[in-house]
């Protein structure tokens, strides 16, 4: 047998494998995912969030939202935050050093001043340039904090040196919240007996298309545009199966920084977001969750897969590779900090199952799948078209849209956001289309992220202004 | 009466809306906060029943921005589910002139409705 | 030879992948075609549910005014209730119109409440919930609880009581609900033996159902030395809820509890409940705790400190935690009428940097 015929066996085989792999990681998500949905909904439909609104009893809670020039939307989102039901609440408009005009608008419409304000440095930050209260007893739930520039994770940790309630709920200033999106997210908190729930994840889902009044979602609709509408498809199928399943194995390694609840106290001790990765989303997840496994408590993170947080996706392949290319980064960056973990039995679940998924799936997956069909085509021009490899990938390409079908029919079991029967035709042929016009672009955006790392540890680094747009990773 | 009416649950609204009407009032309905207080100039209602919690302006808003408007005039009636000590304070210090809490009793509303109705004859 | 075997092995596979690709073609088509005839299914049903919706609004609606009858309305309700019943043999109808009567129960009290109620039983819908109580489903007997709890059916109490100690979490939640629903605090007495931990959601929920009831004074002595913990911290809460001053040797007790939860509770109690050695208790435990606990007693000394404590306070100013340097300081700005004087003096006079604390302070008095 000559190497090129053992070369083509292993990798016709190699494939083979993988894809039976996949195929029952597929199964094994699907079955956990309806278990858990089921459970989910049962509870759900006599439990009475309204109670927990009304009542003073509950813990305190502090919504996160930095902000970096966000000045022609501010108002309205600060408005709409207020609006949300939950008693004991403090909205903390963090001001991440905007060179626009974010902050003299806000002091004009909700009368601020600048309150003298000691800030318990638990975490290290920037400098905090000022702290302002509305002299209107209207807006007491109002605290905005202006800061010097220091990105996401910075704005973040001010935020939780400044909150004074038990847990804090972090959101993108541009999203859009449902009316009871606290509610539904304290519940699980309150919920635990036996376990601590140190965090809890929430949906997020794409508002483009979608009527949208004064910071408030009014009708739903499915994005017009192609990109935003494949994405929605991406979106449900992490949110309503993969994020499901993982939270019945509780296993869940990421709660979208776009929108989530955490323990303080945990975030605090863990010592609270990281300035050093592009994923810090990701990243404090898994290093409170690694910080429980190491203290040997019983914990939980909890997931919520209503639909409780609207926001823009990208419709153009640029910002969306920008984006896949920071996912990836993120991914690797911590996966790296966290390698220790790797297969380590002391860590349960997480370092024998999460992690090692993370590894194979997220971030092994694209490269493999980038040089494998580069090496399928250049193997077919080379030599002679291998057809057995080439129907074994059409079998995976056809698995994946059966997944995607499986996911449009689950959301149409529970939450059926898209009433019209003509919507769910488009999701459908959108997950027939995925796999040769959206799935290509989003593997080579994230093959350039793994580049762009290693070329980013030889040189010194950039050093640009960090805005922080996007950062929602699925 | 005029009466304006901010209550964002539906079936509560409908409640409320037959027994007002009922009672021989006209009534304006407001799904939320804003629509309440964005009315208020088109209908200059007589009298104004609000729920606190609710999109977009809570009830209290509701009460700052209608006692600024019409400083002497305008009674508003506070029907929550809320029925805090805490909260009831803060509503009354607001301007709120009566407070309902939730189950409410709809012969008791039209009853405190009256009198508001009463005391603006006089 | 394995050349062979290979390539022989390999034209196996081929018809696998054949028939694997053929089996997700056919599972997916199958997919599509149940995902659409549930989409119309469900479009039909509630087309159906325009009808029944004007049913319950009806009923709604005539219970509101139930007190103005006169003959006209006795016909109108009597032709609605025939519609009704004749519908009620159906499943859906039967769920559908239970939750109308019980959302709209929810809003309203008095004599239209009772006329809800008195709709609701003459449709027979408590045979329907009471038959559910039995079923396998968990969420179909807490449903049911639920909903005869809201209508107020106490002839019930007896079968709803036994539920109280349900394996199913749910199930036993909407059941102790239902005992406090029915007979206020006295229902709390499932509390006595009850073997799962209480969560914080159940509490909050007792609580808020109790708010509505007329407070009594009942006696907590047998939770207070419950061995459920949880028990212990409802207990607390009750406590410091109904301000049940006479309890104060009671949660000082609890201060030495074991569980690291019930001490917090009690330190957050005595911030409304307490006298003059209030403080003392605090302070003789102040060391053993944790910081978590500490933060909450030096919190509470806003409250429960006075001139006496002045030594204290001034100490912890020199604690490495910020967060309890704050409240320190703001317990002495409160401990006496001239607490923000010595503060003032002592932010001059020693290195300890408390500046910006004191601004702190000095901001939320004014505010």
């Amino acid at each position: 047998m000559s190497w090129q015929t053992f070369l083509l066996h292993l990798f016709t085989y190699g494939i083979l494998l993988y894809s039976i792999i996949l195929l029952v990681c597929y199964l094994l998500i699907g079955a956990f995912s309806i278990m858990e949905t089921r459970a989910y909904l049962h509870k759900n439909s006599f439990t009475d969030y309204r109670m927990l609104a009304q009542s003073t009893e509950t813990p305190s809670m502090s919504i996160l939202a930095p902000a970096y020039n966000e000045g022609p939307t501010i108002i309205e989102n600060v408005r709409s935050l207020l609006s949300l039901h939950y008693h004991n609440l403090e909205v903390i408009i963090i001001n991440d050093g905007s060179k626009d005009d974010s902050l003299e608008r806000l002091i004009e419409v909700y009368s601020l001043y600048k309150a003298d304000y000691f800030i318990n440095q638990c975490i290290k930050t920037k400098p905090v340039r000022g702290v302002y209260r509305s002299s209107n007893p209207v807006y007491r739930k109002l605290v905005v904090v202006d800061k010097e520039n220091g990105g996401k994770a910075d704005a973040l940790n001010v935020g939780v040196n400044i909150a004074k309630s038990d847990y804090f709920v972090c959101i993108d200033a541009d999203c859009v919240l449902e009316q009871d999106a606290l509610l539904k997210l304290a519940k699980p908190f309150l919920e635990a007996t036996t376990q601590r729930v140190i965090a809890a994840g929430g949906v997020v889902r794409i508002a483009n298309s979608c009527e949208i009044e004064g910071g408030r979602l009014v009708k739903v609709n499915l994005p017009k545009q192609f990109l935003p509408k494949i994405q929605t498809l991406e979106y449900i199928r992490a949110f309503l199966l993969s994020r499901m399943a993982w939270t019945k194995l509780n296993g869940l390694l990421l709660i979208s920084g776009a929108f989530g609840a955490f323990d303080r106290e945990i975030v605090i001790a863990c010592g609270g977001y990281s300035s050093k990765t592009v994923g810090e989303d990701m990243e404090l997840v898994v290093r409170m969750r690694r910080y429980m496994e190491e203290l040997e408590e019983p914990y939980k993170v909890a997931f919520i897969p209503d639909p409780l947080c609207w926001t823009e996706a990208p419709s153009t392949f640029r910002i969306l590779g920008r984006q896949r290319n920071r996912w990836a980064r993120g991914t690797i960056e911590t996966l790296r900090s966290h390698k220790k973990m790797f297969f380590n039995p002391r860590y349960g679940i997480l370092g024998m199952l999460s992690y090692p998924y993370w590894f194979f799936f997220e971030f092994l997956a694209p490269i493999i799948e980038f040089f494998g069909t580069l090496g399928l085509v250049y193997y077919c021009f080379k030599y002679a078209i291998n057809w057995e490899a080439i129907l074994i990938m059409a079998g995976v390409i056809c698995l994946g849209i059966l997944y995607s079908v499986f996911a449009i029919m689950m959301e149409v079991l529970t939450y059926h956001q898209y009433k019209q029967k003509r919507e769910i035709l488009h999701l459908v042929l959108v997950a027939i289309l995925e796999p040769f016009v959206f799935h290509p672009f989003v593997v080579w955006s994230a093959v350039v992220g793994n580049f762009d790392l290693i070329r980013k540890h030889n040189s010194w680094g950039e050093m640009t202004r960090q805005g922080f747009a996007q950062n929602k990773q699925v | 009466m005029k009466i304006l009416v901010a209550e964002d649950d539906q079936l509560m609204m409908k409640m409320l809306e037959f027994r007002l009407r009922k009672d021989g009032h006209e009534v304006i309905i407001t799904h939320d906060g804003r629509e309440a207080v964005q009315k208020l100039d088109e209908f200059q209602p007589d009298l104004v029943i609000t729920d606190i919690m609710m999109p977009y302006l809570s009830g209290l808003e509701v009460v700052s921005a209608v006692k600024k408007k019409y400083p002497t005039g305008t009674p508003v009636v506070i029907l929550s589910g809320m029925g805090q000590e805490n909260v009831v304070l803060e509503a009354f210090q607001l301007g709120a002139d009566d407070y309902m809490t939730k189950p409410f009793s709809p012969n008791e509303l039209s009853v405190r409705v009256r009198r508001f109705n009463m005391s603006a004859v006089k | 030879m394995s050349g062979r075997l290979l390539t022989y092995l390999l034209k196996i596979n081929w018809k696998v992948q054949d028939v694997a690709l053929a089996a997700v073609v056919t599972l997916m088509t199958c997919l599509l075609v149940f995902m659409l005839v549930y989409m119309y299914i469900k479009s039909r049903r509630e087309k159906k549910q325009d009808k029944w919706r004007m049913i319950s609004d009806m009923l709604i609606n005539k219970a509101i005014f139930y007190e103005d009858r006169d003959e006209i309305e006795d016909q109108i309700i009597a032709s609605v209730m025939t519609a009704a019943q004749e519908l009620i043999v159906n499943r859906h109808f039967r769920k559908f119109v239970a939750q109308e009567l019980v959302s709209a129960k929810k809003n309203i009290s008095g004599a239209s409440a009772d006329s809800l109620k008195q709709f609701y039983l003459q449709l027979g819908l408590d045979k329907y919930a009471l038959r559910n109580l039995d079923s396998r489903q968990w969420y179909v007997r807490a449903e049911a609880i639920q909903e005869l709890t809201i209508m107020h059916t106490d002839e019930f109490i007896g079968q709803l009581h036994i539920h109280t100690n349900d394996k199913n979490e749910y199930v036993r939640m909407e059941a102790q609900a239902a005992m406090v629903q029915f007979k206020g605090f006295e229902g709390l007495n499932f509390l006595d033996d009850i073997g799962y931990p209480l969560s914080n959601w159940q509490q909050i929920k007792l609580l808020q159902l109790l708010s509505l009831k007329p407070p009594s004074t009942i006696s907590m002595d047998k939770w207070f030395k419950s061995t459920n913990n949880t028990v212990v911290i409802f207990a607390l809460k009750l406590t410091r809820n109904y301000r049940r001053f006479e309890l104060h040797d009671a949660i000082t007790e609890c201060l030495d509890h074991e569980d690291a939860d019930v001490r917090y509770e009690a330190i957050r109690c005595l911030n409304e409940i307490y006298t003059d050695e209030t403080s003392d208790h605090l302070i003789a435990r102040f060391l053993q705790q944790g910081l978590k606990h500490q933060v909450a007693i030096a919190r509470a000394m806003q409250n429960v400190g006075s001139k006496k404590d002045e030594m204290f306070l001034f100490d912890l100013l020199t604690h490495e935690s910020d967060e309890l340097k704050l409240h320190a300081a703001r317990a002495l700005a409160n401990a006496s009428q001239d607490g923000l004087l010595s503060l003032e003096q002592y932010s001059k006079e020693s290195e300890e940097a408390i500046g910006q604390i004191l601004m702190h302070i000095k901001g939320e008095n004014a505010a």
